[in-house]
């Protein structure tokens, strides 16, 4: 089920009302409510796929109070944990990346000069969200590893925060002693946090109908025919294309973080202006936060860190990134864009310069930003965007042929929008929307921050227009991030 | 509880009032002039009518209409005579003109090419052969005095009848109480243009939970086998016959405006063995260097019409000498 469709705007008021008029007083019902919520909210894609996540569920639950029994016993606890590895990691590994490998060494073999001719690739169809759910399940038995948490005794809690359906198709990959704590904690009705939650989906609804889908078109067009088109078209393309997934995948990210308030529930913050970072890394405190903080707690510290070796530390950094690019899709395409933030975060690195934003934003105690930030913001911008290109890029081969029409095809043409829209209209719209983000840079939770409710009713009905105002019927409303 | 239900209420009213409001002022709705069905059984708009028609979300094309006493968008009132020379000119949304500011239309831009001459503009969305030809012998005495008719036929959707049948239950709804509050509240007016509120259509209907196409429509048509497009093309062209059997088409001072690169050949045949003139643009339009219709909708755009113009001008004009 998708947020942007009628089914979920008849099923979350529904869900709502049971919620806190029907199982208030009863915090067992209330999770079965929303274990039931969730399954029908993904199973309405594909209900077969349930089961995946069912297992998953028993086999951490299970696993988790293993880990926990085994005490000191450091070599039992790490042999359940390596069978919650196993399982977890060959679920993602077999729904997602068989075909890949196989494909792989088939290409392999074949430069080699080996033609294999029978293939083992199957068919097999990706469910949705699985790499969001099984790193959040695995998270939990890792947690348990590290004594960092206690298992819980209580299956239904546990499967509710493993199927809670605002985060289970494209995250916040959550942490159990974020989102396990509250759903064994008795909801209380909090206006605030309710009125908060309505704010941030709206503000989600206007970054994904409005910026996401209306560049949509624009994007595919570009991608789809980029031998034909020149240097500025190409460029324009993946900048366009860079708004265009910041908008879909922080537009998911907030209408799930204000549907989760409405039940009473804080989910982490995945974005936090990412397009005013200053440096690389900057850019991965602010981009997809739940992930990168997962690389780092589970596989950059157990690795070593930063508090090996110099030579070790830049492994370690370029595993998480290759990892991290591998995570994203079954593509050469995402491991070489996971290289190039390698490739461009190890020198930030080196100088020591990897932290130094973490606290801050840009503009911290100024209105306007100086020289040196709007330059330091661009340069990450562009270098973020030109890595998009593989991002978008179906295959190697034709990221390398985009860039090289970029290069030799360095001409000026205005270009045309598919369906014949003014192109000012866009440029007008992502210019305000950076202004927009630029005002409220300092608290990604509250997009309506503003004292006077006139202000604020006006801005509520200017997001109304312009979601009005960019409407797209013809375009595919999925989100990008659904795929991972 | 209750305080969130009653604010969030208030809210919602007053975003949609707001709304309205930039709506009406910015004239983002479509006008869409009342329709009715004449004591002729001709389908038609309900006469003097001006407004606005608008094509895309932000006024991508924006034009004035004028629906004058005979129930067409014109410039001009229907009065033909002996002493005038006139020109009828039938057809769809491409006659009709909604695309484009009534003043100068297709119609208008004939006038300037034809010396001396009055051009009627029977156009009306929606209309096939059945409807034109059915409107030539219903308004009878007014194109007995018409010297010259031009019909535009859509070959691949204007002959898909025989006859004509008053479409009584169309124009019922269009008067019923639903659409006359969508007709007057603008923002739904809005929302139904842009397709919006089409979930909402589709959950009324009972059609919500259908998995709708994913991807971008195309406006591409759907290739047919040889054998089963000869069957249609045979059909037709019986149904053309049909039509000008039941209604009558006077040869002498009929002509059919069509895109030869969209008409099968057998049709085109028909009309050159049986003396019906045509009036082909297909080479215009495809020698010209600039595009010949709206990017939005895909109609005629001031070029086009220029083309279409011309080209009937041409006709006519030598016909004339």
């Amino acid at each position: 089920m998708l947020f942007n469709s009628l089914q979920f705007l008849i099923f979350l008021p529904l869900v709502y009302v049971l919620y806190w008029f029907v199982f208030k007083k009863n915090l067992r019902y209330q999770n079965l409510l929303v274990i039931v919520a969730s399954y029908i909210f993904y199973g309405w894609w594909d209900w077969r796929f349930l089961f995946l996540i069912l297992f998953s569920t028993v086999l951490d639950f299970y696993v988790g109070q293993r880990i926990y029994e085994q005490g000191d016993n450091k070599t039992k606890a790490r042999y359940w944990l390596w069978v919650s590895v196993f399982f977890n990691i060959g679920l993602l590994g077999f729904f997602k990346y068989y075909n890949f490998f196989i494909d792989s060494f088939l290409e392999l073999f074949s430069a080699l000069g080996y033609e294999i001719k029978s293939a083992w690739t199957l068919r097999i169809i990706l469910p949705i969200g699985i790499s969001f759910y099984t790193f959040q399940t695995l998270s939990y038995s890792l947690d348990i590893y590290y004594k960092k948490l206690k298992p819980t005794r209580n299956f239904i809690s546990f499967a509710a925060f493993v199927a809670f359906f605002p985060q289970l198709v494209a995250g916040p990959i959550e942490r159990a002693s974020n989102l396990l704590k509250q759903i064994n904690t008795k909801r209380v009705f909090n206006y605030e946090q309710a009125t908060s939650g309505l704010k941030l989906i709206l503000w989600g609804f206007f970054k994904k109908l409005v910026i996401a889908d209306s560049l949509a078109p624009m994007v595919d067009d570009i991608f789809a025919n980029y031998a034909s088109y020149p240097a500025s078209t190409l460029i324009l393309g993946v900048c366009l294309f860079s708004f265009q997934v910041y908008g879909d995948f922080s537009g998911y990210t907030d209408i799930a973080i204000g549907t989760s308030k409405l039940f009473g529930i804080e989910l982490m913050s995945n974005f936090k202006f990412p397009n005013f970072s200053r440096n690389i890394a900057e850019y991965w405190q602010r981009w997809h936060v739940s992930l990168s903080t997962w690389f780092r707690h589970y596989l950059y510290i157990p690795l070593g860190g930063s508090r090996v070796g110099k030579l070790k530390s830049i492994r370690n950094i370029a595993i998480i990134f290759l990892v991290s690019g591998l995570w994203h899709g079954a593509n050469w395409t995402f491991v070489f864009w996971g290289a190039i933030h390698a490739t461009l975060y190890i020198p930030v690195f080196l100088m020591g310069r990897n932290r130094l934003y973490a606290h801050s934003v840009i503009a911290q105690n100024s209105w306007l930003p100086s020289i040196k930030e709007v330059f330091q913001v661009v340069l990450t911008f562009v270098l973020v965007t030109f890595s998009r290109i593989f991002f978008r890029s179906p295959s190697i081969g034709d990221a390398f042929d985009y860039i090289s029409q970029i290069i030799n095809n360095f001409t000026y043409q205005s270009y045309v929008h598919p369906m014949g829209y003014r192109m000012l209209d866009f440029y007008v719209l992502i210019a305000l929307f950076t202004l927009y983000e630029y005002l409220i840079r300092k608290d990604e939770r509250h997009p309506f921050k503003f004292k006077n409710p006139v202000i604020r009713l006006f801005l509520y009905a200017l997001i109304v227009i312009s979601i009005l105002l960019f409407y797209d019927d013809g375009v595919n409303r999925s989100f990008i991030y659904f795929q991972f | 509880m209750k305080k969130l239900f009653l604010k969030t209420l208030v809210y919602l009213v007053l975003i949609l009032l707001i709304v309205e409001i930039v709506v009406r002022v910015f004239h983002l709705y479509t006008e869409d002039p009342p329709r009715f069905i004449d004591e002729f059984g001709v389908e038609k708009r309900v006469p003097d009518n001006m407004g606005y028609a608008v094509t895309g979300n932000r006024n991508q094309n924006y034009s004035r209409f004028n629906i004058n006493k005979a129930g067409f968008n014109s410039h001009r009132e229907f009065l033909p005579s002996e002493d005038k020379f006139e020109i009828a000119l039938i057809g769809d949304s491409f006659i009709e003109g909604f695309h484009q500011d009534f003043y100068d239309s297709t119609g208008k831009k004939i006038e300037n090419e034809v010396p001396n001459s009055e051009v009627y503009e029977y156009g009306y969305a929606g209309y096939d052969l059945a409807n034109q030809i059915h409107l030539i012998k219903a308004y009878k005495s007014d194109f007995d005095l018409i010297d010259e008719i031009v019909i535009y036929l859509n070959y691949e959707s204007d002959l898909e009848r025989g006859f004509y049948e008053p479409n009584y239950g169309r124009i019922k709804m269009l008067a019923s109480t639903p659409f006359k509050i969508r007709d007057n509240i603008k923002i739904l007016a809005y929302g139904s243009k842009i397709g919006i509120l089409e979930p909402i259509k589709r959950l009324v209907s009972g059609k919500a939970f259908e998995e709708p196409k994913d991807g971008y429509q195309t406006n591409e048509i759907e290739t047919v086998k040889e054998t089963e497009q000869k069957t249609i093309d045979l059909q037709r062209i019986e149904n053309f016959k049909s039509l000008i059997k039941r209604y009558g088409f006077d040869k002498s001072k009929t002509s059919i405006l069509l895109d030869s690169r969209k008409t099968s050949q057998q049709f085109l045949d028909y009309c050159t063995s049986n003396d019906i003139v045509v009036i082909d643009f297909a080479a215009n339009f495809k020698s010209s260097k600039k595009a010949t219709t709206l990017i939005y909708d895909w109609h005629w755009n001031n070029h086009g019409r220029d083309i279409i113009a011309r080209t009937i001008a041409d006709y006519i004009n030598d016909k004339r000498k």
